[in-house]
């Protein structure tokens, strides 16, 4: 499989503040990837410096194999481009915005847009800015399917979208991408709409990866176990098979990559009485939870 | 490419530049207007000591025309681009971002030039009509740095307004207004003559200071 996108120790501060030091993941080609982290990780930092728009202190983004910092014009024209919020040029209207982009891309592919288009109860000179956040959303996937572009990178994509508005541009997004072969990178502050889209994960704390992995390995082997101890006051919190504990008087979370049967184990060999052991079924955003903590 | 980029400008753009070019156009007739009024009520022959010999400018209401023009059509081409910071949008398009921004540069200024070139012809035409050769030319030569003054603050309003950092940018308003102030000294008619040639120079230099902007939006300074 081709890399699409290539981070060699990425290394980003703000003034003082470092985002994160040696940052290294890579997105092969056809893949959709899902960057997920807290606010302040630095998912917003990697946008940025994917589209060229900010210069890290150190290290290299690699798209297609060219610097992020210095894109030719043909790579640039094989990226397609989401603004958090789903900017696009408000002035315009549908058609002037199709009739300006397609001026740039050779492959220019009108049908698409309009076919979201004619779902889109808008007048023809309607202007973007006069839209909903809705409607501005299929304007710019629109554009973006239109341009028939080999990577996607999308920013926040679900921000300010009702859940209709969500699926349909999640369902668009996964058989584009599905169909052409093409790599997505995406962030979203909805884990729940990532679920659904995404093949992999990309999970980011501050200043570090805790895990990047395709969606369903991290599902099958990620796990949350519930139990009451007997005694309160149990601190797992520094064993080597927890990644996250929260306990709350007797009852206790833990979140762990080990197996049901080795944690039972440990428990009974360290002489902690338990009951109610029970492995909890978690979604991504469970996951996510679990491996960040809440706070 | 270069069509395309030529469209969003002209769609940013179009009413101010038609609609203040229109008030210009009105504005060089309010001028001839009250020549004429002037020439019925004083005679001619006073009109004309007064403006040769006791420094009255008959041109005077054309003094901040240029730079009015200029201000709203680099205030309607740029601000779009830094609303939402759309400017990712543009440089994100497939050709190098100096290139486009170079492209901006040359429809706006182009866009100026027509403005002024209308405003400027009637000007020139209606003062011939009123005036002789030597009065004409002192008016030429005074108003050539009000229209300079507009090109340079075109300019000078892309390298501000593409700038994010608000301090930055009011650091080079103060630079901007100080060099402006250039072009508006009072003096006798046509006492530009012999620095028109060096504000032209610097006015050209000053063409391309809105790439620095642009420069350190993709550093990362926004």
């Amino acid at each position: 499989m081709n890399t699409v996108i290539e981070c060699n120790n990425l290394t980003h501060y703000y003034g003082k503040k470092m985002v994160y030091e040696d940052l290294n993941f890579s997105v092969g080609e056809g893949r959709i990837l899902g960057l997920l982290g807290k606010n302040g990780a630095g998912k917003t930092t990697t946008i940025n410096i994917l589209h060229g728009f900010l210069q890290p202190r150190s290290g290299e983004a690699l798209i297609f194999g060219e610097n992020s910092q210095r894109l030719s014009p043909h790579t640039k024209s094989r990226i397609g481009f989401l603004l958090e919020g789903h900017i696009q040029y408000a002035f315009m209207d549908i058609h002037q915005i199709e009739k300006f982009y397609s001026g740039f891309y050779p492959d220019w592919d009108s049908k698409p847009y309009w076919e979201l288009m004619s779902k889109l109860k808008v007048t023809a000179r309607q202007k973007i800015s006069s839209m909903s956040c809705g409607q501005r959303s299929q304007v710019a996937l629109g554009l973006i399917l239109a341009q028939n572009p080999d990577l996607l990178i999308l920013d926040d994509f679900s921000m300010g979208l009702d859940p209709g508005y969500r699926r349909l541009f999640i369902d668009y997004l996964r058989n584009y991408s599905k169909a052409g072969n093409k790599t997505i990178f995406a962030t979203s502050h909805i884990i729940q709409d990532m679920e659904r889209l995404i093949d992999d994960v990309l999970i980011m704390d501050y200043n570090r990866v805790l895990t990047q992995t395709p969606v369903d390995e991290f599902m099958r082997t990620f796990k949350q176990f519930n139990f009451e101890t007997e005694r309160s006051g149990i601190d797992l919190s520094k064993e080597e098979f927890v990644v996250n504990v929260d306990t709350i008087e007797n009852n206790i979370e833990l979140y762990s990559y080990d197996t049901e049967d080795n944690i039972r184990k440990f428990l009974d060999k360290k002489g902690i009485a338990f009951k109610n052991f029970r492995e909890v079924k978690m979604g991504l955003e469970d996951a996510f939870i679990g491996l960040t903590g809440k706070y | 490419m270069f069509k395309s980029v030529i469209y969003k400008e002209w769609i940013k753009t179009r009413w101010f530049i038609i609609l203040l070019t229109l008030i210009a156009i009105l504005a060089v007739g309010n001028i001839f207007l009250t020549v004429q009024h002037n020439m019925s009520f004083k005679e001619a022959s006073n009109y004309w000591y007064q403006i040769l010999f006791q420094n009255s400018h008959y041109f005077s209401y054309l003094k901040f025309v240029p730079l009015i023009i200029a201000l709203a059509l680099a205030s309607s081409q740029y601000i779009p681009e830094i609303t939402d910071k759309r400017i990712k949008l543009t440089f994100h398009l497939p050709l190098r971002e100096n290139r486009i921004l170079i492209m901006m540069l040359a429809y706006g200024t182009a866009s100026l030039l027509i403005s002024y070139s209308l405003v400027f012809l009637i000007f020139l035409g209606l003062s011939n009509q009123f005036f002789a050769a030597e009065i004409v030319k002192l008016a030429i030569i005074s108003v050539i740095p009000w229209f300079l003054a507009g090109f340079a603050a075109y300019f000078m309003a892309g390298l501000i307004i593409l700038e994010a950092i608000w301090k930055y940018r009011i650091a080079y308003f103060i630079i901007a207004a100080a060099f402006l102030l250039l072009f508006f000294e009072t003096g006798l008619a046509g006492s530009y003559e012999p620095i028109n040639l060096k504000l032209t120079l610097i006015t050209l230099l000053s063409s391309i200071s809105l790439l620095f902007s642009a420069y350190r939006f993709r550093k990362g300074e926004m």
